[in-house]
C-alpha cells in the first residue's frame, strides 16, 4: 500500500461526523468494493449501498420474455452477453429456453454476433443490446457493421440505458453518490454538476483500481464532514468533462433516446436508447411484429428496492435461501456485479 | 503414416486393431510387464498402495506446453504423489474418434512415453476403442496407476491444523489460462504456457526434507481456490491467505483482468497445494525452490481456528474478505 492509499485509509477509518449513506452507482464498483473488503474498512456512522448500476439487474422481466420469444418462436440464434443468459423472465431465463433447444450464444462484443450472422446466413441472428453508455455505442457499431455488409439477418433487441437520468431518479437515496468512471469517460461531467448546483446531490466520479477507489471514497467523506454540496472528479486520467464525443456522436446517429423500464426503478421518460428509424430494419421487435410482451416479477423478490438501496439483500425472504448464485430468483443474484449476489458469495466472515 | 486416420475398423479386433496397437502404442509403452494377455502380471510390493484412476477430454488435445497424453500421465502420477506415492505401474484406455490422425495419435503416445519414463512408471496394459464420427470429440483418455506409499507419510486433506503454513508449488492458473487462449474464443494473445507436470521428484524431495508435511494437493480442474475451499472442509479449519504472496504470471493476471477471472480458480496441472507446520516452510519452500517444476513456491497464508470452511484473503488496502467461490464450471473440458 503506498502513500495516498494509506492516508485516504486513514481519511474513511477516521470520519465521526453524522451517519452517512454514500452510494456506488456501477455495479463494476460494486464487485470492487466487496472483493477489496471496503465494507470492513468504513467506520460504522457510514454506510455504503448498491445503486441500479449493473446493467443485467436493472434490464426488465418482460425483456427476457422477449429474447425467449424470439428464441422459441421465431427460431432465432440469440447473441448474448453471458451474465443474461441466467436471469429469470416471467417463466423461463434464456438458459431455460436452451434446454428446449433454443440456440443461445454468448458473445464478448456485439461484433461478435455480427460475425456469426455472416457465418450462418440460414439463421436469423438477434444482439441482446444492453447496458449503458459504455456498451451502447458497441452495439451502434455492429448495427452500422451489418448493414455495411449488407446482412438481412442481424437485427438487435434495445434495451439500452443512459445513466444520467437514473441519476436524477436516484436523488435523495443517499447523501453522496459514487458515480461511474466509465460511464462518465463517455457522457461527460455535465448532467452530475448541474444535478450538485441546481439540487445540491453530492457525488465523486470514481476509478477501479484499491487506490482510486480509496482515494474517492475519502474525498467523498472529507467533503461530507464539510456539509456543503459537492461535485469532483477523482478520475481524471480517463474522465473529462466534456466525454467522449466520438462515441456520443455514434450512439446519437445510430440511436435516439425514449423511455425505458427499469427493474426497482419503473418507467424513466427518456432514459433508454432505440434504434432510429433509418436504422428501422435491424430493430428485432419490428422486423418479427413482436407482439407486446410484458413481464411479471416473482412477488417474493425484492431486487427492485435492493436496487433503490431501500433494502438490504439480505432484508429479502427469498435471499441466500430459495435465491442463490446457482438458483436465481432475481437478477440482482445472477451476476457477478448484482449486489445480492456480492453480499451471498462474501458473506459469512467473523 | 502420413494422412492415414483411425477408422471403425481399428476398433473392431481384428487385424487392423493389431497394427494400431504394434505401431503406436507398443512402439512407446514397451517394457517387461506390458502385456499381451488379457491382463498385466507384476511383481510382488512390499508396503501400503495407493491405487487412483483418472479421465482426461481436453479441448484442444495440443496446448503450449503438452498435450492430452503428457497431461493423463502426470494427473494421474501427480494424483498418486501427492498420497506420498512413489507411482509404479500404470493402466491407459483410449476412446478415439472415427478420423483421427495416426500422426497426431502418435505425437501422444510418443509424450506419454516421455512423460512415463521421467517418473520412471510403467504403462503395462491398455485398452482401445474407436468411436464413431461426432461420438467423441478426438481422443478421451482415462489413465489408472497405482503406487507405493513412503514410510512416514501421511497427506490427507483432513490433516490441516491451526497454525499450518500453506504453500503453493510455483504461479497459479497457468494450464486454464493456457487451453482457454488456445481455444481461440475471444481473440486474446498472450505468451502463456501450460503448467503441465509429473511432480513425483517435486514430492519426493520435499519428503526428503521432513515427514512432517500435513496435506499434499494437486491442484487442477477449479485451481487452487477449489482446493483450498475443500480442506477447510475436509479439515473443519479456516484459512487465511495474503493476496500479494500468491505468485501468479504477469501474462496471466492480465488475461484474468480483461475476462474477469480469479487466476486461483483456473486449472493447474503442474501445481501442489501444501500444508505443514509453519517452522518447517521455509526448509519446504527452499528445497521446492531447487527443483525443476517448482521454483516459484512460495507460503500464500496460514491455517486458522476460526473463519472454518471459508478461504479469507488479506487484500492489497490491508482489508479482509472472503475468497468467492465460483458458481458453476468456469471453462468446460479443461483437463
Amino acid at each position: 500500500m503506498n502513500e495516498a492509499m494509506k492516508k485516504a485509509r486513514d481519511i474513511i477509518t477516521g470520519y465521526s461526523g453524522r451517519p452517512v449513506r454514500i452510494m456506488e452507482v456501477c455495479g463494476t464498483h460494486t464487485h470492487e468494493i466487496f472483493r477489496l473488503g471496503i465494507r470492513k474498512l468504513v467506520p460504522e456512522n457510514v454506510e455504503i449501498i448498491s445503486g441500479p448500476g449493473c446493467p443485467v439487474c436493472v434490464t426488465a422481466v418482460g425483456f427476457i420474455d422477449e429474447a425467449c420469444w424470439l428464441a422459441l418462436e421465431k427460431d432465432c440464434v440469440i447473441c448474448t452477453f453471458g451474465d443474461l443468459i441466467k436471469v429469470p423472465g416471467t417463466k423461463l431465463s434464456l438458459a431455460g429456453a436452451r434446454a428446449m433447444g433454443a440456440a443461445i450464444k454468448p458473445v464478448y462484443s456485439p461484433l461478435d454476433a455480427v460475425e456469426i450472422a455472416g457465418q450462418t446466413p440460414d439463421r436469423q441472428v438477434v444482439f441482446l443490446a444492453v447496458g449503458f453508455e459504455t456498451t451502447t455505442p458497441s452495439a451502434c457499431l455492429a448495427v452500422k457493421k451489418a448493414r455495411e455488409l449488407g446482412l438481412e439477418n442481424f437485427s438487435v433487441l434495445t434495451a439500452n440505458k443512459t445513466m444520467p437520468n437514473a441519476y436524477k431518479a436516484l436523488v435523495g437515496s443517499a447523501d453522496a453518490f459514487i458515480y461511474p468512471g466509465h460511464v462518465n469517460a463517455i457522457t461527460g461531467n455535465a448532467v452530475c454538476r448541474q444535478l450538485c448546483e441546481e439540487q445540491g446531490v453530492s457525488g465523486v466520479v470514481a476509478g477501479f483500481t484499491a487506490s482510486e477507489l480509496l482515494t474517492a471514497l475519502a474525498t467523498a467523506i472529507r467533503l461530507l464532514e464539510k456539509g456543503e454540496p459537492f461535485f469532483r472528479n477523482c478520475y481524471p486520467r480517463v474522465v473529462k468533462d466534456e466525454g467522449n464525443p466520438g462515441a456520443i456522436k455514434l450512439m446519437n446517429e445510430v440511436m435516439e433516446p425514449c423511455d425505458s423500464e427499469w427493474r426497482g426503478l419503473g418507467l424513466i421518460p427518456m432514459s433508454g436508447m432505440k434504434l432510429r428509424e433509418e436504422f428501422a430494419p435491424y430493430d428485432a421487435r419490428l422486423k418479427f411484429s413482436m407482439p407486446k410482451i410484458e413481464g411479471k416479477p416473482n412477488p417474493a423478490c425484492r431486487c427492485g428496492e435492493v436496487l433503490q438501496g431501500k433494502c438490504r439483500p439480505s432484508d429479502c425472504k427469498v435471499f441466500g435461501k430459495v435465491c442463490t448464485p446457482l438458483h436465481p430468483v432475481g437478477a440482482c443474484m445472477v451476476s457477478d456485479e448484482g449486489a445480492c449476489s456480492a453480499y451471498y458469495q462474501y458473506a459469512g466472515l467473523v | 503414416m502420413n494422412n492415414e486416420t483411425v477408422t471403425l475398423a481399428h476398433g473392431a479386433g481384428g487385424k487392423q486393431t493389431s497394427e494400431l496397437i504394434e505401431k503406436v502404442f507398443k512402439a512407446h509403452f514397451s517394457n517387461p510387464e506390458f502385456t499381451a494377455d488379457d491382463a498385466a502380471v507384476l511383481p510382488k510390493i512390499d508396503g501400503r498402495l495407493a491405487f487412483t484412476t483418472d479421465g482426461f477430454i481436453v479441448s484442444p488435445w495440443e496446448f503450449n506446453g503438452g498435450n492430452i497424453g503428457k497431461l493423463s500421465i502426470c494427473g494421474t502420477v501427480n494424483d498418486l504423489s501427492c498420497m506420498g506415492a512413489k507411482p509404479l505401474y500404470m493402466t491407459c484406455g483410449f476412446v478415439i474418434e472415427e478420423g483421427f490422425k495416426l500422426d497426431d495419435l502418435e505425437k501422444i503416445a510418443a509424450a506419454m512415453e516421455k512423460t512415463a519414463k521421467e517418473v520412471g512408471v510403467k504403462i503395462v496394459a491398455g485398452d482401445t476403442k474407436v468411436a464413431g464420427k461426432g461420438q467423441c470429440d478426438g481422443v478421451f483418455i482415462t489413465t489408472t496407476g497405482v503406487g507405493v506409499i513412503r514410510d512416514g507419510a501421511s497427506t490427507s486433506g483432513s490433516n490441516a491444523r491451526p497454525g499450518d503454513a500453506v504453500i503453493v508449488s510455483g504461479d497459479v492458473g497457468r494450464h486454464g489460462c493456457t487451453v482457454l487462449l488456445a481455444r481461440d474464443d475471444y481473440g486474446i494473445d498472450a505468451d502463456v504456457s501450460s503448467d503441465c507436470a509429473p511432480l513425483w521428484s517435486t514430492v519426493e524431495s520435499m519428503l526428503d526434507v521432513t515427514d512432517d508435511i500435513h496435506v499434499i494437493r494437486d491442484a487442477t480442474r477449479g485451481g487452487v481456490g477449489t482446493v483450498l475451499y475443500e480442506i477447510a472442509a475436509q479439515s473443519d479449519v479456516g484459512i487465511a491467505l495474503d493476496q500479494s504472496a500468491i505468485p501468479v504470471d504477469s501474462a496471466v493476471k492480465g488475461v484474468c483482468g480483461m475476462l474477469g477471472l480469479e487466476p486461483l480458480y483456473l486449472a493447474c496441472e503442474g501445481r501442489l497445494v501444501i500444508f505443514a507446520p509453519a517452522d518447517k516452510a521455509d526448509a519446504i519452500v527452499a528445497k521446492l525452490r531447487e527443483g525443476r517444476y517448482s521454483q516459484n513456491a512460495a507460503v500464500i497464508g496460514h491455517v486458522t481456528e476460526d473463519n472454518k470452511g471459508l478461504v479469507v484473503l488479506k487484500t492489497q488496502i490491508g482489508t479482509q474478505t472472503i475468497l468467492p467461490q465460483p458458481k458453476g464450471e468456469l471453462l468446460p473440458r479443461i483437463c
